[in-house]
């Protein structure tokens, strides 16, 4: 930045909401020398800062990335549209958070994708960053943009503005990525000579190599290669060795509130339970835990390094970590006298809740949050969500009984299959846990009953056994909403919903092809950003996007796809193979349940690959 | 036994809130594992005390902390510890033992010198620069002061110590900054332009200085 343009960046500072998301500084977050790097890597998260901040996989690559010797890595967030119109109308670059330098000033731009709605978002990052927002439009000299995380699993819709996919597991390929592109820069190869390169390393997708061609009716027929020496499917990038894989023994520690402002230890990646909705239990296969040494050790340092009062462990399913109990004892063991409090979230209600409620309170008392996500037994079958009315019953009580007075119930509605009658399952559930709490004498339960109720939308996502599954019409929605509302009029229940027109939009992107590209494009280009919040979500805009790019929404979100369509994403291997999903699909037709794989392989594909699974 | 901390707020920290920012200090104090006294109950925490909270957007180059401290430590080493625990934006100054009766230095404080840098691109900041000998040369500068109950009519003269140019664009002045009595250089400058006859030229300011009152003149807080 020249100093008028530091200078305007100062006095804008003043004039918009939490300047503090701006000037970076915090402790844990000082990089090298601009000058001292060979390469500089852009962090991109395409959300604020609060939001960014909070997200595990950044602190981990952002970390690793700055611990390569010839690396100096940077964190950019969106900014909140007062602080866009003013880099907009002095024309300052989107900068870095360290050493304020504009994006188009890098070598490389790394997005993490986490949610369809804030794809927009990305667009107009590069754009505020003066970087050329489609891949097409970069020359020689523009930086590199590439994109990772969950959302990577498809990445067809946003192939038009990325260089370059990571798909599947980051340390060790983000490695591999860097050295690769560090080697190409010195040998002074051309753009397209170094994607190629970067293509043959195992998890990376260079679409501008592949071409798909579509039918009459808008389904694809071929995605074929436009280069032989990419290739032909792109194999997603597992971890083996989960225990001894990078993790950060230092936080960045903001100024500022955040959303989630702790220490957070992922003790697990990975779950074996099968819920057939749920893409993160599909793509994150096999599961593997870190070993408590491991854990402990972490725990201390990063205690250390940050003087957080409060850490958490994180996984998709912390209950089935083989020694939980231990885990637990040990770190409170060492922590209480720091008043180091350690929280869980992410249990599940089938496994020793009272034991682990207990071990908890005896440092930190909050609510219990059960996700049941179905109203009835068959429902849940039908999801392979292994959790029964008892379970949740079971857990409910205990926790009135432990002192607890605040209780929220996750359910999904529109799942494939679902009737009335799983709906008024959702409510004569909501009134046992009522009748649970009552149930518990007066002199012993805590005062102020809240039963929270929260319905989200189901969304078809890919990899998952209902990738095929059509989403509920908006409509259908909306009536199954006002009819959930009377189920749920008792005393001590409130009902919360999602909005269904951006449940309806993530369905269309998450199964999107190439040509969705354009409608998020479009749909930027005339005034999209932020969609994820409320106030600044455009569903009419959308709407005439997809309109404007002759595109039906339908046909991507209320559509059931036949097994014999080439999916969009299916050049992808992602471990769990297309035959198992279908199975498993099938089997959710008939309310039929799998079990936990632990108990016995179902052969859902990664033991084809040696040494992967060790379940 | 206590230590009081002069402390700088470094400039790309202005926008750190006082909550935020004894948070901040907390964090770094925990990390630094000097023995910081805690309060008793069923809730405890570190017993901070600042002087007085910066406006968000002000640097301080020497705010005073207190903190209460449950062994004997000698002022040099707990700066140096606390400073290898502290983000880069965030210095300890100085450090020096007191005894625990000695009182708390918000109510030692009388009044704080700042510096404000007008914008140069604004033809109201040398105007501004210009009216100060005739603020000064004034018996009462009759002003309104906003207050959470409402607006009230004061006189500010009383509550300017000294003031002088610094330059084309700048000024320094101390201002009251106590119980009794506070001028925020934020309302000095509306009194400023308003002599100058100008709208109030946006301004950087940085609290240079804190001051306490010992035999009717002022001394640094730090010293009281």
């Amino acid at each position: 930045m020249d100093p008028a343009q530091e200078r305007a960046i100062e006095k804008l500072l003043e004039k918009v909401e939490k300047p503090a998301r701006y000037t970076g500084g915090e402790m844990n977050t000082q990089v090298r020398p601009w000058n001292e790097a060979e390469m500089h890597f852009a962090f991109c998260f395409a959300d604020t800062y609060e939001i960014g901040m909070s997200y595990l996989g950044m602190k981990i690559l952002v970390s690793l990335i700055n611990s390569l010797p010839y690396m100096s890595c940077e964190r950019v967030f969106m900014p909140w549209v007062d602080f866009r119109a003013g880099l907009k109308e002095k024309q300052i670059p989107l900068f870095s958070l360290e050493s304020r330098k504009g994006l188009n000033e890098f070598d490389v731009i790394g997005f993490s994708l986490q949610y369809e709605m804030s794809y927009t978002n990305i667009l107009d990052m590069l754009d505020l960053g003066h970087v050329p927002v489609r891949a097409a439009d970069r020359g020689e000299n523009d930086p590199l943009v590439f994109a990772g995380g969950p959302c990577a699993c498809n990445p067809e819709p946003l192939a038009a503005f990325f260089d370059a996919f990571q798909i599947g597991d980051g340390e060790e390929m983000m490695v591999e990525f860097l050295d690769t592109l560090h080697a190409c820069r010195k040998e002074g190869l051309s753009r397209s000579e170094t994607l190629m390169r970067l293509a043959q390393i195992e998890g990376v997708y260079v679409p501008r190599f592949y071409e798909p061609s579509y039918h009459a009716d808008g389904t694809l027929s071929a995605f074929t290669r436009t280069d032989e020496r990419a290739p032909e499917t792109v194999r997603r990038r597992i971890l083996k060795d989960f225990s001894n894989a990078f993790y950060p023994d230092t936080f960045p520690v903001p100024y500022t509130d955040i959303v989630f402002d702790r220490i957070v230890l992922e003790i697990m990646r990975g779950c074996t339970r099968g819920c057939r909705f749920c893409q993160a239990g599909m793509i994150y296969r096999p599961v593997r835990e870190r070993s408590m040494d491991r854990i402990i050790e972490l725990a201390e340092k990063l205690e250390a390094a940050t003087g957080y009062e409060e850490m958490s462990l994180s996984s998709l399913s912390s209950g089935d970590y083989s020694c939980l109990k231990e885990l637990i004892v040990a770190l409170m063991d060492r922590f209480q006298e720091k008043r180091v409090s350690v929280s869980l979230p992410s249990m599940r209600v089938d496994n020793l809740v009272k034991q682990s409620l207990e071990e908890l309170s005896r440092v930190h008392k909050s609510g219990l949050t059960v996700a049941v996500e179905a109203g009835t037994q068959r429902l849940r079958d039908v999801i392979n969500k292994g959790v029964t009315e008892e379970d949740v019953l079971r857990s409910v009580t205990d926790a009135f009984d432990s002192g607890y007075s605040t209780v929220k119930l996750y359910f999904m509605t529109g799942l494939p299959t679902e009737t009335d009658e799983d709906l008024r399952g959702i409510g004569d559930l909501a009134r046992k846990v009522v009748s649970a709490y009552y149930s518990i004498p007066k002199e012993r339960r805590a005062k102020g009953l809240r039963v929270t109720c929260s319905a989200s939308v189901f969304v078809p996502k890919p990899f998952t056994p209902f990738q095929w599954a059509a989403q509920d019409s908006i409509g259908t929605v909306m009536e199954k909403q006002s009819h959930l509302r009377d189920y749920l009029k008792m005393k001590g229940v409130t009902f919360n919903w999602h909005d269904p027109s951006l449940s309806f939009l993530e369905a269309c992107i998450s199964r999107g092809d190439r040509r969705v590209g354009e409608v998020i494009y479009t749909a930027w280009r005339d005034g999209c950003i932020l969609d994820g919040w409320s106030e600044h979500f455009k569903y009419d805009v959308w709407l005439k996007a997809f309109e404007k790019c002759g595109l039906d929404t339908a046909f991507y979100a209320n559509r059931e796809r036949p097994y014999d369509e080439l999916l969009p994403w299916a050049f992808i291997d992602m471990g769990v193979t297309q035959r198992y999903l279908q199975l498993e699909n099938e089997r959710a037709k008939k309310a039929q349940t799998t079990k936990d794989c632990r108990k016995g392989c179902n052969g859902c594909g990664l033991q084809r690959y040696e040494g992967l699974c060790n379940v | 036994m206590k230590i009081w901390l002069t402390m700088e707020k470094g400039a790309r920290i202005r926008f750190t809130g006082h909550l935020d920012l004894m948070r901040t200090m907390q964090r770094a104090l925990r990390r630094s594992g000097l023995p910081v006294r805690y309060s008793q109950g069923f809730n405890p925490h570190m017993l901070l005390n600042a002087a007085a909270p910066l406006s968000l957007g002000m640097p301080g180059l020497r705010e005073i902390i207190e903190v209460p401290v449950g062994e004997e430590i000698t002022p040099e080493a707990f700066q140096e510890r606390l400073n290898a625990a502290l983000p880069p934006d965030l210095r300890c100054r100085a450090a020096r033992a007191l005894p625990d009766e000695h009182a708390a230095p918000m109510a030692l404080l009388r009044a704080a010198r700042y510096l404000m840098d007008l914008d140069e691109e604004q033809q109201a900041s040398a105007a501004c620069v210009a009216a100060l000998p005739g603020m000064l040369a004034a018996d009462t500068l009759p002003a309104v002061r906003k207050t959470k109950t409402g607006e009230k009519p004061c006189d500010v003269r009383p509550m300017i110590y000294e003031a002088q140019a610094m330059g084309p664009h700048t000024v320094c002045a101390t201002l009251a900054l106590c119980e009794a009595g506070t001028l925020k250089p934020d309302l000095f400058l509306s009194v400023l332009a308003g002599l100058a006859g100008v709208d109030k030229p946006d301004a950087f300011v940085t609290r240079l200085q804190l001051y306490a009152m010992q035999d009717g003149a002022l001394i640094r807080l730090e010293e009281s």
